[in-house]
């Protein structure tokens, strides 16, 4: 198989070479390629590099010394351990979570599913420290769960306390499943349900079946899923924090941001060794995901097939009070608390109707001459970030999968760094890269919105790289082969043929990479300037100057927003498809 | 379905150039604004050197403030300052004490420090910035109405306003109102005790620096703090939320966010210990590097002025200049007993101070 391909292809390429069929000459693809290193390395690893710099400069010039001074910190160690169990527990919890739940959306008749849908995003859109308050007035030591289960018990007793590593690992689980879920079920959808009909003629158990011929298949999705969820978990500052600080637990990104905010002069520097450190372990996930997905299988690729595989019959009730259950718990109820405090009149009040009222509602719409053009500066970038990252990551993954290329694989790699520091890091990156990127050349974005764009490019590009990357490795090579043996030139190809297969992937990552531009908020929060205020920005004043009920009204709202976008999307794909189904 | 995909494609096709176009756009008419005081070649920004000089004293042109304090107060500062000042455009950048002052290091670290005004956090802090020869000296006419000590003698920085580290206490929980900041280490209130880390927040290091010199808290009290399961969280913000919220009883926290949430209605009380409070003064200083320096130094004169002091008052906060009338709630600073110490001692020593403090209630 692989000789007649690799014969096919010295054919096309000497095809290519005479220049017919439309295929620009191989020196243009050479240009190509070169072309978008350079700009990716430009944007992506320069910065990179600026920072790194700063490990190892001193007032003598070159030298080891800060790294020596870190490693030896035992503090390094212990955050390091903390953040490889949390990281790592957090992962696995992810994955469980986002491939049961993709799973049984995908293929069983379990009923709402446009509902279960939303609500399993609402951990995503939520912004973390809302879901934390939330679920340490649930689960902290006198929170809800404990009260009750002292009432039960009849003595003082602590069921669970959210407080620590274990509360951490739960948290960051629960808030990055979603990316675990929207990617596998992509890849679900377009497994040929054949295949598993023949696994089940054949006397396979539904477990064989999905362990034997799910699994595979879906891999792409789930590990690309998977090491999102990692990386996000490496740079989350919110959690840990929260939840580790008051127990003397920390990881390397609150240990960074400890070290940034000590101001003293080393600080930087020592922030950049760290820094290293994430980088690293960011950099071994993405391999370690890549050796996995070597196993992923193509095969026979298909439209998206949502029609019902699996009757749960009399187990259904079962599994959507477990369903859920489990969504009450992890969306909806930190969704209310939050409501619940953007509803009284000063924090801490009790829930009473004389308490209760609307103007903080009213405050953040018209009391705040900067809200409607946060918002509708949040909205521009968004827009624009998932217009770039659509268009650039699609490619770039194609590119890494197509290829197997070194470059290609490390252009990849150095995309995925950026969203794996912490956003303190990568901002201040940005501004020492940008204020003037080369020597006597200022290009003036430093202090626009500009910069700000460029930074969520940067930024969010690999959420793109990842979910285009999912449906890129489960369209069998055959069916591009196929096109242009028929003749199709490359814009053709792309446009009839590989577009329509691409589409789910890129659509998933398009709406990872919007949401997350939407809401983002510590890099605006380094970078923003007069004019430029963000979404995020307004937040993290609101939360700053301690008014708790006016950030959390504005994040409501903004819940509601995103919520009533998503639905209004879903709606217009189902117009859609039933249009579709008729022509 | 042909058809719809080629529009499908036609649509994204002229999105793209119109992205590209504007940000083109956006880019080009920025950095001629962006880079027009720097610019001798340019023409435009030539005529408006000339103009500079010609009206010598004249307070023009932008001014570039970073600030640490809440939104509205920023706006309201700057609103009152351009009230005097027309001709000024005071552009504001916003954000946390840390990433305020992370910013400013990053751009001094790539070599152009942009902000003009800086205003943040304590005296420690500037300290630290005139170390490392960041800050422009100035004698402002308004000096001699703020105390000496809490402002620089060489003029680099100026205390603005008192933000007393007080105590809170929840009122359907603490009957009793308690005097004495002895009661945080009392037994009996053993794990109903919070306050902000020292390790994130600016005000909480100074206050560690600053109790730990004094004779009657000295490291010890901080011991029994930790004997006593006292819960350490992020920010001043944290615990007005764990207290107001009724997670724990007492806190250490800024006066001002107290006194402001009792005011609203929270079930807090506001408590000056009697053996002294320490207090912040969030100061503003000139950078060296200012483009502007006449618009920076009106800036300060009018932030120190007696119009500006009574805008802070306003606002909710204790003035620092003697003789203006503090809000509601809160004790004007000639009442207030302060407890203090010397700022460049406390730069030096601040890592030190937060790493044994870090130990202390993290070693476990």
């Amino acid at each position: 198989m692989e000789t007649k391909l690799a014969s096919i292809k010295s054919d096309v390429q000497s095809l290519e070479r005479r220049g017919s069929w439309g295929f620009p000459p191989l020196s243009a693809v050479i240009l190509i390629k070169w072309l978008s290193t350079l700009v990716i390395g430009f944007f992506f690893v320069y910065p990179i590099i600026r920072l790194l710099l700063l490990s190892v400069e001193t007032n003598q010039g070159w030298s080891g010394v800060h790294f020596a001074e870190v490693l030896r910190d035992q503090r390094t160690w212990l955050a390091l351990d903390n953040t490889l169990w949390a990281v790592a527990g957090s992962t696995v919890l992810s994955l469980v979570i986002g491939v049961g739940l993709a799973w049984i959306c995908a293929y069983t008749d379990i009923r709402g599913k446009g509902w279960i849908h939303l609500l399993a995003l609402m951990p995503f859109i939520i912004p973390s420290y809302i879901t934390t308050l939330a679920w340490t007035q649930l689960a902290g030591p006198t929170g809800l769960l404990n009260k009750w289960a002292a009432q039960l018990a009849g003595e003082h007793l602590v069921l669970w306390n959210v407080y620590g590593l274990d509360g951490i690992i739960v948290l960051m689980g629960l808030s990055h499943y979603p990316l675990v879920y929207l990617l596998t079920l992509a890849v679900l959808y377009r497994i040929p349900r054949d295949l598993e009909w023949a696994a089940r003629s054949s006397g396979a158990r539904q477990w064989q079946v999905f362990a034997k011929v799910t699994l595979p298949l879906a891999l792409p999705g789930i590990a690309g899923g998977g090491l999102l969820a990692f990386v996000s978990s490496l740079d989350n500052f919110g959690i840990p924090a929260f939840l580790g600080i008051p127990e003397g637990i920390s990881v390397i990104s609150t240990l960074i941001y400890e070290q940034v905010a000590g101001f003293g002069p080393d600080a930087f520097s020592r922030a950049a060794v760290l820094s290293t450190l994430l980088g690293t372990v960011a950099l071994a996930g993405s391999g370690l995901q890549w050796l996995i997905v070597r196993r992923a299988k193509a095969d026979h690729t298909q439209s998206d097939d949502k029609s019902v595989r699996f009757s749960l019959g009399r187990r259904r009730i079962w599994v959507e009070s477990l369903v859920w259950g489990f969504l009450l718990l992890t969306s909806i109820v930190p969704f209310f608390a939050m409501f619940h405090t953007a509803l009284i009149r000063a924090y801490g009040l009790p829930f009473t109707p004389e308490n209760v009222t609307l103007d903080n509602f009213w405050f953040v719409i018209a009391g705040n001459q900067s809200t409607k053009q946060a918002i509708l500066n949040s909205l521009m970038l968004a827009g624009l970030t998932t217009l770039i990252c659509v268009v650039v990551g699609t490619l770039l993954a194609y590119w890494r999968i197509k290829s197997r290329d070194t470059l290609a694989k490390g252009l990849e790699g150095a995309v995925s760094v950026p969203y794996a520091l912490p956003g303190m890091v990568l901002g201040l990156a940005m501004i020492l890269t940008w204020i003037e990127p080369l020597p006597g050349w200022s290009p003036g974005v430093y202090g626009t919105i500009w910069l700000i764009l460029i930074a969520y490019v940067t930024r969010f590009l690999i959420l793109q790289v990842k979910s285009s990357a999912s449906t890129i490795l489960q369209v069998h090579h055959e069916v591009e082969e196929a096109a242009r043996i028929n003749g199709a030139g490359r814009l053709a190809r792309w446009r009839s043929v590989l577009l329509p297969l691409y589409l789910p992937g890129m659509l998933t990552g398009a709406f990872l990479v919007f949401l997350t531009s939407l809401s983002e908020l510590t890099v605006s929060s380094l970078l923003w300037s007069s004019g430029a205020e963000t979404i995020g920005v307004m937040i993290f004043s609101l939360e700053q100057a301690g008014s708790t009920v006016y950030s959390t009204a504005f994040s409501t709202l903004l819940v509601l927003l995103i919520g009533m976008a998503i639905a209004g999307g879903y709606w217009l794909r189902q117009r859609w498809e039933r249009r579709g189904s008729h022509e | 379905m042909k058809r719809m995909w080629e529009k499908g494609w036609q649509l994204t096709l002229s999105l793209i150039a119109a992205t590209v176009m504007l940000a083109g756009c956006g880019a080009g008419g920025q950095s001629a604004t962006g880079q027009a005081p720097a610019a001798t070649t340019n023409t435009s920004s030539g005529e408006q050197a000339a103009q500079q000089t010609e009206a010598a004293p004249a307070v023009v042109g932008t001014l570039s403030f970073y600030t640490s304090q809440p939104d509205a107060d920023a706006a309201a500062l700057i609103d009152a300052f351009t009230k005097k000042y027309p001709d000024v455009k005071v552009e504001l950048f916003r954000s946390g004490t840390e990433e305020v002052i992370s910013r400013l290091l990053a751009e001094a670290k790539a070599g152009s420090v942009k902000a003009d005004v800086l205003l943040v956090a304590d005296a420690p802090t500037f300290v630290g910035l005139k170390q490392q020869d960041l800050l422009l000296s100035y004698q402002s006419p308004e000096a001699d109405q703020i105390p000496t000590e809490l402002r620089d003698p060489d003029g680099t920085y100026y205390g603005t306003k008192v933000m007393a580290t007080a105590m809170i206490v929840n009122t359907t929980q603490v009957k009793e109102r308690p005097d004495s900041w002895q009661v945080l280490a009392d037994p009996a209130n053993s794990g109903k005790v919070l306050m902000p880390s020292p390790l994130y927040s600016g005000a909480a290091a100074y206050n560690l620096g600053v109790l730990t010199r004094q004779e009657t808290f000295g490291w010890d009290f901080y011991e029994q703090l930790k004997a006593n399961e006292v819960t350490v969280t992020k920010g001043n913000g944290a615990v007005l939320k764990s207290v107001a919220g009724g997670e724990k009883a007492y806190g250490m926290i800024v006066d001002f966010l107290a006194a402001r949430a009792k005011q609203e209605g929270s079930p807090v009380d506001l408590i000056y210990p009697k053996e002294g409070v320490p207090v912040i003064t969030e100061p503003i200083g000139i950078l060296k590097e200012t483009q502007n320096p006449d618009a920076a130094k009106a800036f300060v004169d009018f932030v120190l002025s007696e119009e500006g002091q009574k805008l802070a008052a306003s606002i909710g906060y204790t003035p620092i200049r003697k003789g203006v009338e503090p809000p509601a709630g809160l004790v004007p600073i000639d009442q207030m007993k302060i407890l203090s110490a010397d700022p460049v001692e406390l730069e030096k020593t601040r890592e030190a101070d937060k790493k044994r403090f870090g130990e202390m209630m993290g070693g476990n």
